[in-house]
């Protein structure tokens, strides 16, 4: 599962402010794009470091750049050339002049960047051996009360239990989960009925 | 998406979007459309083109809901069409969906025993969904039907029947929670040897009842749950 990038757009220019949050929800979703046309008004929203990236001119990066070089990594500029121009390569940055494709080619690269994130989440799918004691009991049809009682843990904990086999395995319903258990040798085909 | 208006050829609508076919054949609208736009074919078979275009457009833009407008229409249009999608399931989706997959069982290699949970369960979502088609067809939407004429009796015209809807929040719908778990299970767990091209006209027929049960319960739980609920505050 993909985490929704929420992005900030400081541009004076509105065209490029539009044209870059469509390339942006068109080709990279999910985005949740805020378009703010100077510093002031990106200021006064007050939600300044909610975001993930920030796009911006040269000279609004130049002008606070109290504010954006502490952010160097979430910050990308858009500079007034086609590829190879410009040569500042110390910062992120996108070409306007260069064609659709270049740009998109910048785009994911930029954004590519940040995968720590979901390079963990995929890393732990692996359910717990407590996990795996509860998904036995549900798959039998027990209740969550009867689950708690037969582990000696209380009904919030199997409930969080619960909450995580759903998210490390991704699927809701008892027959669902009744259909992975049987597959992984959790539960023989034998002791229920789906 | 684009949407679909009254003065656009259906034939070409149809044509760009053939998973709209089911729907206008719910409506009673069959092909051989012709030339004709869509008010002339509303026209010719007496449907309300407004109420028919809402259901195109909320069919084929996940986006676009437009939950007031849906409101204004009358109670027994909504059960009238759900009532139609809920047969649809039955006679054509189920029995196709079946079909593909008792060929794909039996055509894969022989105790595969993924394939046979795969099988078993199919046919608990089958009679969840079928339990649910009954529950409508002689308890709620008998229900819905009879409140809304009384509501009709008992209102004067004045009111224009401004229902006050309550913007409930809908808990996970079992149905759509089962068919998304098995689209993903075959996806992600099926093992063993299996006839690839059956596996895929199962997960396809799977996933277009799954779009189509969505749509069903977007209408359901945000159109006609809130209209009933009104309607009962209404009465009292």
């Amino acid at each position: 599962m993909h985490k929704t990038r929420q992005i900030a757009i400081i541009l004076s220019d509105t065209l490029q402010s539009i044209g870059l949050q469509s390339l942006l929800t068109d080709y990279f979703p999910p985005v949740e794009v805020c378009w703010f046309p100077t510093f002031d008004a990106f200021n006064a929203a007050d939600c300044n470091d909610t975001f993930d990236y920030y796009f911006t001119s040269s000279e609004t990066l130049v002008m606070n750049g109290d504010f954006f070089l502490p952010r160097r990594s979430k910050t990308i500029v858009l500079i007034d050339g086609a590829e190879g121009d410009g040569g500042i390569s110390t910062t992120n940055h996108i070409t306007v002049k260069a064609s659709q494709e270049i740009i998109i080619e910048q785009l994911q690269q930029l954004l590519a960047n940040d995968n720590s994130g979901n390079l963990s989440g995929d890393t732990n799918k692996d359910l717990s051996t407590r996990e795996t004691d509860v998904l036995q009991l549900i798959v039998k049809g027990i209740t969550n009360k009867e689950i708690a009682d037969k582990l000696s843990i209380s009904l919030n904990t199997v409930l969080t239990h619960r909450k995580n086999i759903t998210a490390k395995l991704g699927i809701k319903t008892v027959s669902g989960l009744t259909f992975y258990a049987i597959m992984n040798g959790i539960i023989s085909g034998d002791d229920i009925e789906l | 998406m684009p949407l679909v208006y009254p003065n656009m050829q259906m034939s070409e609508v149809v044509e760009e979007h053939p998973s709209l076919i089911p729907v206008i054949n719910r409506f009673g609208i069959r092909l051989g459309l012709g030339d004709k736009s869509v008010k002339t074919i509303c026209d010719e078979y007496q449907l309300d083109t407004d109420f028919l275009l809402t259901v195109i457009n909320t069919f084929l833009n996940e986006e676009y809901f437009p939950e007031r407008k849906l409101q204004t229409f009358h109670t027994s249009q909504i059960i009238d069409y759900l009532t139609k999608t809920n047969q649809y399931y039955l006679r054509y989706q189920l029995p196709n969906i079946e079909r593909h997959l008792t060929s794909f069982i039996s055509m894969s290699t022989p105790g595969n025993n993924t394939l046979n949970l795969i099988g078993k369960f199919f046919s608990s979502f089958k009679e969840e969904l079928t339990a649910r088609i009954e529950k409508d067809d002689k308890v709620w939407f008998p229900y819905c039907q009879a409140l809304s004429e009384k509501i009709n009796g008992c209102q004067a015209s004045d009111e224009t029947g401004v229902l006050q809807l309550s913007g409930e929040q809908r808990l996970e719908d079992p149905i759509e929670a089962l068919l998304s778990d098995l689209k993903g299970i075959m996806v992600k767990h099926l093992s063993g040897d299996y006839n690839e091209n059956l596996c895929y006209a199962v997960i396809f027929g799977i996933s277009s009842l799954e779009k189509d049960i969505k749509q069903h319960n977007r209408i359901r739980y945000r159109i006609l749950t809130p209209m009933v609920s009104a309607m009962e505050k209404l009465c009292k």
